[in-house]
C-alpha cells in the first residue's frame, strides 16, 4: 500500500513542478511561494495557490510575509539565536542572488530558464538547511505544533519535503526578505539536481532522527501517533472544496492487512518498505548494492498528482464519501486508525482494569499509562483521571456529586447513609443514560490530548479540555454529534456495577 | 427582677416547696412567657427559674437557645428543653464525641425544632454524629463547625444531607477538600452564608462549582485560601452576594478584582485586607462595579493609595459607612477627600497609618460628623490637637483607639471626656497619661471597655475616680500599671461590679489582699495575674471561690502560687477553659488535680513546671487528653512523654506548641 501511495521523490517533484509552470509566471512569485509554504512540488502551482497567480507581484509579496509572521508567532524569541546562525548562511546565498538580479530583465520571459533558477536557489537553500538542521532540530517540536495548529497550508500531511516545511516556518522570516530578489542564473542544472537529491535524502534522515517519527521520507511530515489521532478525529477544518481533491477508498481487507510490503522470494510481510529492503539483503548480494538499498524512486508515477484524500469504506460513516457531510481522511494512517476505532471490534483489553477495550494498540498503550489513576469518581459511577474534569461533570448534572475516595471510607469504617445514597444516585444516573443505546463501534479516540479540545467545543461551557481516557463518553456525546451519534458507552455503567459488587 | 440567694437556689431545684401550686395558679404559663420575653440577662433568667417549679416549667417551654458550658449536664438539659429549643451552642464542650452527641440527640427524638447548632471546636464529633444531627433535626438551617480541625469530606457529606441548610461555617476544617465542598454545594443548594476560611485544601475548582451550584449565596468567607483569579471570576457570577471576605488571598491580584467590576451592585461589604498582590487599580475596579458598597476593608495590602482611588470614593458617596485603611500612607489631603466624599462614614480604621497628622484628622472629622468608631492605633504623629478636633465634631463617638499615640496628654482627653458622652470603648495603651486623665474619662459614664496598659503613671487615685462613675465597665486593662495597689482594686471592685475581663499583669504591688477585693467581681470571666510575685495560693483560692464564672486565668510567673491554689481552682471554677500556670511552684499532684477535675479545660500552658516529674505530666495529660485543644510544653518533654499520648492528643485536634526557652527567674 505504501508503495502504491508513495509520492514521487523530491527531484522529480521539482522537475515536474517546473514543467507545469505557466510560462508567463514571474520567478519572484514562484520562488517565494514554494519556499515559504512548503508546497508540495508535485502539484501545479496554480492549483495550490490560485490566488497568487491572479495577483500582481507587488501585492503578493508582503502578504506572504505576514502569513509567515503568523506561522512563527508562537515564540519568535526562542529561535532568534538559530535564526542569526541561519542569517549568516543566507548571506552567502544572497551574494548569488544579487548577481542574478542584474540579469532579471532578459530572463523574465523565458519560462525554462526560470525553472532552472528556481531549482538553483532552492538547492542552495537546501544546503543551508542541511548544515543547520541540527540547530533547527531543537526547534522542531515547537514548529510541529505550530504547523498543526496554525497554518493549514503547511499542515498537510502529504506535503512534500518535511524539511522544506520546517524551513518555511522556522527560518522563513529571514528568507522571505531575500527571496523576491531571486532571479535566473545560469548554472549546471543536472549537477544541482543531483546534489539536491542527496540533500533531500540526508535531510529526511535527520528529520526522522530528530522527530523519532520513524516514518519514511515519503511520509515525512514529522508527526507522531498522537498527532495523527488528533488529525483523524479533530482536524476537520480543512474545507477543501469538493472535487478539488482526489478521493481514494481502500478496501476493508487492505486497511486491515497487517503488512503492506512482501518479500518476493520468501513471502514474508513487512509494515515498512525500509524493513523489507533490510530483509532483502539476506537473499543475496545483489540486494546489497547501494542502488537496491536506496529508496525506490517515484519517477514511475510522474503524472502530476492532485491533493489526495481518503474515504472510509464503511457506508453511512461520515468519513465515507457517500455521506452527505463527507469529511475526508487525510492520510493512510488516519484511515487505518479511523476504521479500526470506529468499525472494528475492540480486541485489545487493558490488562490492568480488564474493562477498557481498544481496537488500536497505540490507544491501549496510552490508556495503560494512565489506567488505575482514575481516582475521581462521580456518584453516577463515571470516573475521571482529573479533578477538574469531574467537577466540570458535576457542575453540568443535577444531583451528581463527587464521591469520597475509597481509602477514606475504609478509615471511617461501616457504610453510612451518604454512601448508600450515592450508590442509589449512581444507579439512577446509569438508568438515565443507558436508554440512549450502546454503540459497540464507538469511534471516539479515547485519549485525546486536552490541547486539541481546549479551544474546541467545550470551552464556552466551562467544560474545557474534557478527558476521555475514563468512562465519560456520554457528556461528550451530548455536545458533539460530529462523528457517531450513538457514541454512548455502556462500559461506564457496567464497570460501576462491577465495582459496587466488589466492594 | 426576682432574685434568690444562691444557697437557696439549689434547694429549690431539689425540694418542691409548698408555695409551688400557689405560684402557678397566680401566673399562667403564657403570662410567665410574656414576662420572660422581657428578661434578657441570663443571670436574671436563672433567678427566675429558681423561684418555683411553675416558673421553671415556664422557662423550659419559653427557652429557645441554649449554650452548654459543661458536657456532663448536656443529656439532662436536652431532655428538659428539647421541645422548644431552636439554637444549641455546644462550642464550649470540646470533649463531645459522636456517641455522646447521638445519645443527646436521641433524648428529644422526633420533637426537635433545632434550627441552629454550633459545634465549633468540638472536634470529637465526626460524620456519624453529624449524620445523626441531620436525621434528627429536619429544620436545621445553620451549623457551625469552625475550628473542628478533624472535619473533612465525610463530615461535609453527612451535612450535605441537610437540604434546608442556609448557614454553614467550616473555618479551619483542615480536612475539607474540594470534594467535601462539592458535596455541600450540591446537597445544600439554598446556602446563603458560607465560611471556609483557612480550609487550605480548597482550590479554584471547588469554588467554581460552589458558585455554580449555590446561586443564593449572600455571604462568603474565603479568607486565606490558596485560590487564584479564576475563583474571583466564578464568584462574580453570584448575583445575590452581599458580603465577601477574602483576607490574605495572596494569589489574587488586580486582574482578579477586575471580575468584580461588572456586577449588579449586590455587594455591600468586601474585605480584601492582606491580599498582597492587590493594588489601587484593583481596588478602583471593585468600587466601580459596586456602587452600593457599605463596608470596605483594604488594610495591609499595598503601601500607597493612588489618587484615582480617592476620586472613585465619590461613587460610594452615600453608601459607604465603614472604611478600613490600615497600614497605608494617608496624607492630610487624602483624608480631606475621604471626608468630603464619604459624609455618612461611621467607622474609619487608620491603624498603623503613620503619616496621619493632626491636620488630616481635622479635615476628616470636619465633614464626617457621624463617625462612631475611629481607630488611630500607632499614629505616632497625633497630638492633643487631633483629639480636640475629634471631640468638637464627633459627638456620637463610641469607640476610640489611640494605642501608642505617645504624644497624647491628659489635656487631650479632657475634650474627649466632656464632649463624647456616649463613648463606650477607649484604648489608651502606651499613652503617657496620669490619673488626671482618669478624672476626665470618668465623665463618660457609658464606658464599657477601657485599656490603660503601660500607663505607668496611673495610680489608685485614678482608679477611684474611674470607679466612682463608670459603673458599666466590663473590660479593664491595667497591664504594667505598676503604681496600682490593693486599694485601687478595692475601689474598682466596689464601683464596677460588671467587670468581666481584668488584666493586672505585672502590677507588682498587688497582694492577696487585692485579690480578695477582685473576688467580689462575680461576673469576672477573664483574669490575668501574670508576674504578681506577692500573690500566694490563698489569694487564688479567694478568686476561685468568688469568681465562679471564671473561664480564663493567667498565673504565669506567680512564683508563690502552689498546689493549694490549684486545688481551690479545681474545686470551684468549673467553667475554667484556659489556664497558664507556667513557672508556678506546683507539684505533680496539683497538676493532676487541676487537669483531671476541670471538665471544660481546653487550653493549658505548662512551661517550666520544675517541680513536676515527667510521670505526673504523663498521668495528668492522659486524664485530660480528650478535652485539651491547645497545649504549651517545653520541647524537652517531647521525647519524654509517650508517643501514644501525643498521638492521642493530636487525634482529638489538640495543637501542642513545643517551646524552647531557658528558665529565666524574672523578666
Amino acid at each position: 500500500m505504501d508503495l502504491k501511495l508513495r509520492k514521487p521523490p523530491e527531484s522529480s517533484s521539482l522537475s515536474s513542478s517546473s514543467r507545469n509552470l505557466k510560462p508567463d509566471m514571474p520567478f519572484v512569485q514562484f520562488d517565494s511561494a514554494s519556499l515559504d509554504h512548503g508546497v508540495p512540488r508535485d502539484q501545479s502551482f496554480s492549483e495550490v495557490f490560485p490566488q497568487f497567480v491572479n495577483q500582481s507581484r507587488g501585492v503578493y509579496v508582503p502578504e506572504t510575509v505576514t502569513k509567515n509572521d503568523l506561522v512563527i508567532d508562537w515564540n519568535p524569541r526562542l529561535m532568534l539565536i538559530n535564526l542569526s546562525f541561519l542569517e549568516q548562511k543566507i548571506h552567502q546565498v544572497q551574494d548569488v542572488v544579487r548577481s542574478i538580479i542584474s540579469q532579471e530583465g532578459h530572463a523574465f520571459d523565458r519560462g525554462n530558464e526560470l525553472a532552472v533558477q528556481q531549482q538553483l536557489v532552492t538547492a542552495d537553500l537546501t544546503y543551508i538547511i542541511i548544515q543547520l538542521i541540527s540547530t533547527a532540530g531543537t526547534l522542531l517540536p515547537n514548529i510541529k505544533n505550530a504547523l498543526l495548529s496554525t497554518d493549514p497550508a503547511v499542515d498537510r500531511p502529504d506535503s512534500g519535503m518535511g524539511m522544506n516545511t520546517n524551513l518555511s516556518s522556522g527560518g522563513g522570516q529571514k528568507l522571505n526578505e531575500i527571496l523576491p530578489q531571486e532571479v535566473a542564473k545560469s548554472c549546471e542544472y543536472d549537477e544541482l539536481i543531483k546534489d539536491f537529491n542527496a540533500c533531500v535524502g540526508e535531510g529526511g534522515e535527520l528529520i526522522k532522527g530528530l522527530n523519532h517519527a520513524g516514518d519514511e521520507l515519503s511520509e515525512s511530515m514529522p508527526i507522531d501517533d498522537h498527532d495523527v489521532k488528533d488529525y483523524d478525529d479533530v482536524m476537520d477544518g480543512e474545507n477543501l472544496p469538493p472535487g478539488s481533491y482526489e478521493v481514494l477508498q481502500l478496501e476493508k481487507e487492505e486497511i486491515l492487512a497487517p503488512h503492506t510490503h512482501f518479500c518476493m522470494i520468501c513471502g514474508k510481510g513487512f509494515k515498512r518498505d525500509a524493513n523489507l529492503r533490510m530483509h532483502m539483503r539476506g537473499h543475496g548480494d545483489e540486494y546489497k548494492t547501494p542502488a537496491a538499498l536506496a529508496k525506490p524512486s517515484k519517477e514511475a508515477s510522474s503524472v502530476p498528482s492532485i491533493i489526495r484524500r481518503y474515504s472510509c469504506p464503511f457506508v453511512g460513516c461520515k468519513r465515507n464519501k457517500e455521506h452527505k457531510k463527507f469529511q475526508p481522511l487525510k492520510t493512510i494512517l488516519c484511515v487505518k486508525n479511523h476504521y479500526k476505532r470506529s468499525h472494528c471490534d475492540k480486541s485489545y483489553t487493558c490488562s490492568r482494569c480488564k474493562t477498557k477495550k481498544f481496537s488500536v494498540i497505540a490507544d491501549l498503550k496510552t490508556h495503560e499509562k494512565h489506567c488505575g489513576r482514575d481516582k475521581w469518581n462521580c456518584s453516577c459511577g463515571t470516573t475521571f483521571s482529573r479533578k477538574d474534569k469531574l467537577f466540570g461533570h458535576v457542575a453540568l448534572f443535577q444531583g451528581h456529586t463527587p464521591t469520597i475516595p475509597i481509602d477514606d471510607a475504609k478509615v471511617s469504617g461501616t457504610p453510612d447513609t451518604a454512601q448508600s445514597s450515592e450508590a442509589t444516585n449512581g444507579m439512577v444516573g446509569n438508568v438515565g443514560f443507558n436508554f440512549s443505546g450502546n454503540s459497540p463501534n464507538d469511534g471516539q479516540s479515547l485519549d485525546i490530548k486536552s490541547a486539541a479540545y481546549s479551544q474546541g467545543y467545550f470551552s464556552p461551557m466551562n467544560f474545557d479540555a474534557c478527558n476521555f481516557s475514563g468512562l465519560d463518553e456520554f457528556p461528550r456525546s451530548v455536545y458533539e454529534v460530529s462523528e457517531s451519534p450513538f457514541s454512548f458507552l455502556s462500559t461506564g455503567s457496567c464497570s460501576f456495577m462491577q465495582r459496587n459488587g466488589e466492594n | 427582677m426576682v432574685s434568690v440567694p444562691r444557697g437557696d437556689a439549689e434547694a429549690t431545684m431539689n425540694r418542691p416547696r409548698p408555695c409551688d401550686s400557689d405560684m402557678s395558679t397566680v401566673f399562667s404559663l403564657d403570662l410567665l412567657a410574656n414576662i420572660l420575653d422581657r428578661v434578657s440577662d441570663p443571670r436574671d433568667r436563672k433567678s427566675c427559674r429558681l423561684v418555683c417549679h411553675g416558673f421553671l416549667r415556664a422557662e423550659e417551654i419559653h427557652r429557645r437557645s441554649l449554650r452548654v458550658l459543661r458536657l456532663e449536664v448536656l443529656p439532662g438539659l436536652l431532655r428538659r428543653y428539647a421541645a422548644g429549643l431552636e439554637c444549641l451552642d455546644l462550642s464550649a464542650c470540646p470533649a463531645l464525641d459522636d456517641r455522646a452527641f447521638s445519645a443527646a440527640l436521641a433524648a428529644g427524638a422526633g420533637q426537635w425544632r433545632l434550627r441552629s447548632v454550633s459545634l465549633s471546636r468540638a472536634s470529637g464529633v465526626g460524620w456519624r454524629g453529624l449524620a445523626a444531627l441531620v436525621d434528627a433535626c429536619p429544620r436545621l438551617e445553620a451549623v457551625d463547625l469552625s475550628h473542628c480541625v478533624g472535619v473533612g469530606d465525610r463530615e461535609a457529606a453527612a451535612l450535605a444531607n441537610a437540604a434546608g441548610l442556609r448557614e454553614l461555617r467550616l473555618d479551619k476544617c483542615l480536612g475539607l477538600t474540594d470534594v467535601g465542598l462539592a458535596k455541600v454545594a450540591v446537597g445544600c443548594a439554598g446556602l446563603e452564608k458560607l465560611g471556609i476560611k483557612w480550609c487550605l485544601e480548597i482550590s479554584d475548582i471547588g469554588i467554581d462549582l460552589l458558585a455554580k451550584k449555590c446561586q443564593d449565596l449572600k455571604e462568603l468567607d474565603i479568607s486565606y485560601l490558596k485560590i487564584s483569579n479564576r475563583s474571583i471570576n466564578s464568584i462574580s457570577s453570584l448575583g445575590k452576594l452581599e458580603v465577601l471576605n477574602m483576607v490574605g488571598c495572596s494569589f489574587v491580584d488586580d486582574e482578579g478584582l477586575q471580575f468584580l467590576k461588572h456586577r449588579n451592585n449586590s455587594l455591600r461589604s468586601i474585605n480584601i485586607s492582606r491580599c498582597e498582590n492587590v493594588t489601587s487599580s484593583g481596588l478602583t475596579s471593585v468600587i466601580e462595579g459596586n456602587s452600593g458598597l457599605q463596608k470596605l476593608n483594604v488594610g495591609d495590602c499595598f503601601p500607597e493609595l493612588a489618587s484615582l482611588f480617592f476620586s472613585k470614593l465619590n461613587d460610594l458617596k452615600d453608601s459607604l459607612t465603614v472604611l478600613k485603611l490600615d497600614g497605608f500612607q494617608v496624607s492630610a489631603s487624602s483624608l480631606k477627600i475621604i471626608g468630603l466624599n464619604c459624609k455618612n462614614l461611621a467607622k474609619i480604621g487608620l491603624s498603623k497609618c503613620q503619616s496621619v497628622t493632626d491636620e488630616g484628622i481635622f479635615e476628616l472629622v470636619a465633614n464626617c460628623v457621624h463617625l462612631t468608631t475611629i481607630d488611630l492605633t500607632c499614629c505616632h504623629l497625633l497630638t492633643d490637637r487631633a483629639l480636640i478636633s475629634i471631640g468638637d465634631q464627633c459627638k456620637k463617638l463610641r469607640c476610640l483607639r489611640l494605642e501608642s499615640c505617645n504624644l497624647i496628654t491628659d489635656k487631650g482627653l479632657e475634650c474627649i471626656g466632656t464632649c463624647c458622652s456616649s463613648l463606650e470603648e477607649i484604648d489608651l495603651t502606651d499613652c503617657s497619661l496620669s490619673s488626671t486623665a482618669m478624672k476626665y474619662l470618668s465623665q463618660c459614664s457609658k464606658l464599657v471597655v477601657l485599656k490603660l496598659g503601660l500607663c505607668y503613671m496611673i495610680s489608685d487615685e485614678g482608679l477611684v475616680l474611674l470607679a466612682s462613675n463608670c459603673k458599666k465597665l466590663r473590660e479593664l486593662d491595667l497591664y504594667r500599671c505598676v503604681e496600682i495597689t490593693d486599694d485601687g482594686l478595692a475601689a474598682i471592685a466596689a464601683g464596677c461590679k460588671k467587670i468581666q475581663k481584668l488584666n493586672l499583669c505585672y502590677c507588682t504591688k498587688i497582694t492577696d489582699g487585692g485579690l480578695r477585693h477582685v473576688s467580689r467581681l462575680e461576673e469576672l470571666r477573664d483574669l490575668e495575674l501574670r508576674g504578681l510575685c506577692h500573690v500566694t495560693s490563698s489569694g487564688i483560692a479567694k478568686i476561685a471561690m468568688g469568681c465562679r464564672h471564671l473561664s480564663e486565668l493567667d498565673l504565669k510567673r506567680c512564683n508563690l502560687v502552689d498546689d493549694g491554689g490549684l486545688f481551690a481552682l479545681a474545686q470551684y471554677t468549673e467553667n475554667l477553659r484556659q489556664i497558664n500556670i507556667s513557672y508556678c511552684s506546683i507539684s505533680g499532684t496539683g497538676l493532676c488535680m487541676l487537669l483531671g477535675t476541670l471538665k471544660c479545660l481546653q487550653d493549658v500552658k505548662l512551661v517550666h513546671l520544675s517541680l513536676v516529674p515527667i510521670e505526673w505530666f504523663e498521668i495528668a495529660l492522659r486524664a485530660s487528653y480528650e478535652k485539651l485543644k491547645k497545649l504549651k510544653l517545653l520541647i524537652g518533654l517531647r521525647n519524654l512523654l509517650s508517643p501514644l499520648l501525643i498521638e492521642k492528643l493530636h487525634s482529638r485536634g489538640c495543637r501542642i506548641r513545643w517551646v524552647e526557652k531557658p528558665f529565666a527567674a524574672r523578666r
